[in-house]
């Protein structure tokens, strides 16, 4: 679809405003062509399918009782943001595979050499400018989304709640949470050391918590809160999360740790503030303030 | 590709002084070969046994609480091994010669290159580049096999959900295991027998820049691998592939074996990609330009030029490992002021980039053969260019995304994020390359190109969830998880070894003589490929609901998914056994094929089959690169037609067909 760009040479005198193609008509004869329409239709097909996975895909994300903190309701917004924004690009490419192997262009079988050569395009500057053009701002689009995102998470980790939840106490509890082969111990430096195996924490209570390990690196993984962050011999790890949800969830060590990686899990328990502070009383702890 | 014919007219050779020929062509290399290897391997590893024993008492402890002694005896057993199988391949025996001062003779370099030793030169410190490619192709394919039936065993165990069938420490290191084989393996399945053996045909030369170097790689590769086999007898290699400190250092001994590995390994890799890199840059063709060398050999180069910079990183972190262990330092040990960090960013600093070591000549390659199945050029050579050297650039500044969770700096999250995610861009360069050629071709249905369809849907898939990776705050939920396990799954083996097997399935004919069986061939390569939709499609699935990686009991919610992907594995198995029939069968008795089968235009395909020595009588002069296919083109007609019509003031005519 090259056009005669040259200027008009003195005999053809100055360039006449003629019925020159616009981009716009050159589109509409590219339409023309058998493949064009049968490609946008891929195109959609395909982008529709990948976008109906993602909802099967968070739904796999929630089997197991989430979202259950702010954290992870914005994770899956992110799911779902980045898989929508790709979906074109997606659907372009295995739409043009697609058509290109069931032989839409035709195809040749069997053992013979084909005889005859497609058509010589060596470059189109249309189709490689415009596609890393998209590509591109696809790639920032995506990278400001998620720098969003994580200011966003680390807020959350670091104890502000999302604006449609009302916080029961702005209380915070700080939990030190200790890995070691092949349990994981959490204390509550704040209600007189109270020293557990089962996390039980307070719905609506910004919770921090101080991670570090014994011995070797595992990750604390929050399952249906999402947080996770590895616990390091030698150093404090810090994250958090509030609890948006009542219920029992899972927390499982995310980094083989050794023989019996696979047993180091455990639960968190999200009660009341109620039952939170009868918990602690019966713990033999002290609700300080 | 064009070839110019030369007339060359052949001078009287001068009167240079011929070395003077020391006993029989060969010399020492007459007596060795592969016997004589594992024999002094043995026997050298079990003295260096023996003699640290008399000086090691098996009660003084590390850092770590774990006995010197015997560290240091095992380490000093590998090392014997290693040392011992090259004196017994006979890699010193160049070297000693230099140093006496006794040149090689016309004879000696004939019997070096394996002239005239029948079956004997593949077992045998060969150097012509076209044997030591067919012995990468036989260790890549067994290094392979022994990787995948560890999978099938750890499949095995996952779809078992009602019973426990090994014990942790077996299936720890069956994990391990399979972890590491699968990515020696990936790293050399391409690069190792396709750019030994068509690289220096395709540049036009006559063999590599460094033949004896060449040898060195492969014999030091097949060094390398038995300590890191026997780590199954030594206690197991129980901390996954990424060995990650200090759980490493309390391993059993087995890790050693491990760590000798990594360190030849890592020295068998910088030998090879020097050799590729001085026979691309130094030994092409007259008149191959930059623009006219095939792509296929751009992407050898970019692979080699990142396992270069980059694997001395992961030799590094093996090294200080190793003394960590045998010397008492304490580079990873925290109560002594080590980091577990350091080990992690050495680690990843090679861990990332190998990913594009390995898929980036099986996607190159997929670029040069489809040109020929689909009888077009090269949809924008120069873009496909700026792609590979674009993923080489930013190879090196990714890999913190590996460690986003490891609250190691927190704030390197967010430019990390951004160089992840702006890789994306010269990946779709390729992406677009593969799409631009394939654009209005009729496709010849044979199965390396039908093989590029199937890896055009890996590498989206791969693709995708590769966003997803790369962005911290699902990051956050994915790490760690059967999710990552799947993801790199279809980049290693939907992008990396598919486009393996279809490049094998190319070149097959060159390297054999003989055309792979297509039926078969490509019964066993769908075959696989269903089996690999369904156990990494719901892998996907078990990750996505929460189940960490190299668990070997977990939650009965994954049940389901663990069964259909076991179920999957073991399709890829009876497809990759198809597969290795048709491979083995046809090298035996295939039908034998053409100089150039496929009527490509590259100089390998111009040289006669069986290769000759030096492969070309006249070197090659090159006047075009290797992509001039095509006709006119019916619809650029149509629209001349159409502009001349309009020009005119009449409407167009011509209907679109």
């Amino acid at each position: 679809m090259t056009i005669d760009q040259r200027p008009p040479t003195a005999e053809e005198g100055p360039e006449e405003p003629t019925n020159r193609p616009t981009p716009m008509h050159l589109f509409r004869n590219w339409l023309k062509r058998r493949y064009a329409k049968r490609l946008i239709w891929l195109t959609l097909i395909i982008s529709a399918g990948w976008i109906a996975a993602t909802f099967l895909a968070v739904y796999f994300m929630n089997m197991s009782g989430g979202p259950a903190s702010a954290i992870m309701s914005e994770i899956e917004l992110t799911m779902y943001v980045l898989a929508w924004v790709c979906a074109p690009l997606m659907g372009v490419t295995l739409a043009i595979a697609l058509y290109s192997m069931i032989g839409g262009w035709g195809r040749v079988k069997g053992d013979k050499q084909p005889d005859q050569d497609g058509p010589g395009i060596r470059n189109n500057s249309i189709a490689t400018i415009g596609w890393a053009v998209w590509v591109s701002a696809l790639a920032a689009f995506l990278v400001v989304w998620g720098l969003v995102e994580l200011a966003n998470i680390q807020a959350f980790a670091n104890g502000s709640v999302a604006a449609n939840q009302q916080p029961n106490s702005q209380q915070s509890i700080t939990v030190n949470v200790t890995g070691q082969q092949w349990v994981w111990t959490f204390a509550y430096p704040d209600q007189n050391k109270v020293t557990t195996d089962v996390l039980v924490v307070p719905i609506n209570t910004p919770i921090y918590f101080n991670v570090t390990s014994k011995d070797v690196v595992h990750s604390f993984w929050v399952v249906e809160m999402g947080v996770k962050i590895d616990a390091n011999p030698g150093a404090i790890t810090n994250t958090g999360f509030t609890a948006t949800k009542l219920g029992t969830f899972n927390i499982r060590c995310a980094e083989l740790c050794g023989l019996h990686h696979a047993y180091m899990e455990t639960q968190v328990k999200v009660v009341t503030q109620d039952e939170y502070n009868s918990w602690v009383r019966e713990n033999g702890g002290v609700r300080l303030s | 590709m064009t070839t110019a014919t030369v007339t060359v007219t052949i001078h009287e050779a001068p009167d240079v002084i011929q070395p003077r020929q020391h006993g029989k062509p060969g010399g020492l290399l007459r007596y060795c070969n592969f016997v004589t290897a594992l024999i002094l391997g043995i026997v050298l590893a079990a003295l260096a046994y023996w003699i640290t024993g008399m000086f090691t008492t098996g009660e003084a402890l590390n850092a770590n609480f774990v006995p010197i002694g015997i560290n240091v005896q095992i380490t000093a057993m590998y090392v014997g091994w290693v040392v011992g199988f090259m004196i017994g391949i006979g890699a010193f025996v160049g070297p000693i010669r230099w140093f006496l001062g006794r040149d090689l003779t016309h004879a000696d370099a004939e019997y070096l290159a394996g002239r005239g030793q029948g079956r004997m030169k593949f077992w045998k410190y060969t150097t012509d580049h076209k044997i030591v490619g067919i012995q990468y192709l036989i260790v890549s394919m067994a290094l392979l096999g022994f990787g995948g039936l560890l999978a099938m065993l750890i499949r095995t165990e996952l779809g078992v959900t009602w019973a426990e069938l090994f014990n942790p420490n077996f299936y720890n290191s069956i994990i391990g295991t399979h972890g590491i084989v699968m990515i020696i393996a990936m790293i050399v399945v391409v690069s190792g027998p396709l750019g030994n053996f068509i690289v220096p045909i395709m540049v036009g030369a006559r063999d590599m820049a460094f033949p004896r170097l060449n040898a060195l790689s492969i014999w030091l590769l097949v060094a390398a691998i038995p300590p890191l086999a026997s780590n199954l007898a030594l206690g197991g290699l129980r901390d996954g592939w990424t060995v990650y400190q200090p759980l490493a250092d309390q391993a059993p001994v087995g890790m050693i074996g491990y760590q000798i590995t990594i360190i030849t390994f890592g020295f068998s890799t910088a030998i090879a990609s020097v050799n590729l890199m001085t026979t691309i840059v130094k030994m092409r063709a007259k008149g191959m330009t930059w623009s006219r060398v095939p792509i296929f050999v751009y992407g050898i180069f970019a692979s080699s030029l990142m396992g270069l910079i980059w694997f001395p990183m992961y030799q590094y972190s093996q090294w200080f490992a190793l003394s960590d262990r045998v010397i008492n330092t304490s580079f990873y040990v925290p109560a002594q002021g080590g980091s577990v960090w350091l080990y992690e960013n050495l680690f990843w600093l090679l861990g990332h980039p190998e990913v594009y070591v390995i898929v980036l000549p099986g996607v190159a390659a997929l670029l040069e053969l489809m040109v020929v199945f689909l009888r077009k050029p090269l949809f924008s050579y120069k873009f496909a260019v700026a792609g590979i050297f674009g993923i080489v650039g930013l190879s090196a500044v990714v890999w913190v995304h590996h460690m986003y969770m490891t609250g190691w700096a927190p704030s390197s999250n967010y430019p990390f994020m951004l160089s992840t995610e702006m890789i994306s861009i010269p990946i779709s360069f390729l992406v677009l390359v593969m799409l631009g050629t394939m654009w209005r071709a009729r496709p010849w249905t044979r199965l390396p190109m039908m093989a590029v369809y199937a890896v055009v849907w890996n590498k989206v898939i791969g693709g995708i969830t590769g966003v997803f990776l790369s962005d911290v705050p699902v990051d956050q939920y994915m790490h760690g998880s059967m999710f990552v396990v799947a993801h790199f799954h279809y980049m290693l083996m939907g992008a990396g070894l598919f486009s393996a097997m279809a490049a094998i399935a190319y070149w097959f004919p060159k390297m054999t003589g003989r055309y792979l069986d297509n039926r078969w061939g490509s019964i066993g390569f769908w075959v696989a490929f269903g089996g690999f939709q369904l156990t990494f499609l719901s892998m996907f699935a078990a990750g996505l609901q929460g189940m960490p990686r190299r668990v070997l009991q977990f939650d009965s919610l994954f049940n389901v998914s663990n069964w259909i992907s076991t179920i999957g594995a073991y399709i890829i198995g009876i497809g990759m056994l198809i597969f290795l029939a048709a491979v083995i069968n046809s090298w035996r008795s295939g039908e034998i094929a053409p100089a150039n089968p496929y009527g490509a235009k590259t100089l390998e395909a111009q040289v006669p089959t069986p290769v000759p020595p030096e492969n070309f009588a006249v070197l090659p002069v090159i006047t075009s690169d290797p992509y001039g296919y095509g006709s006119p083109d019916p619809y650029e007609l149509e629209d001349e037609a159409r502009r001349a019509a309009l020009e005119g003031g009449e409407p167009a005519k011509v209907g679109a067909s």
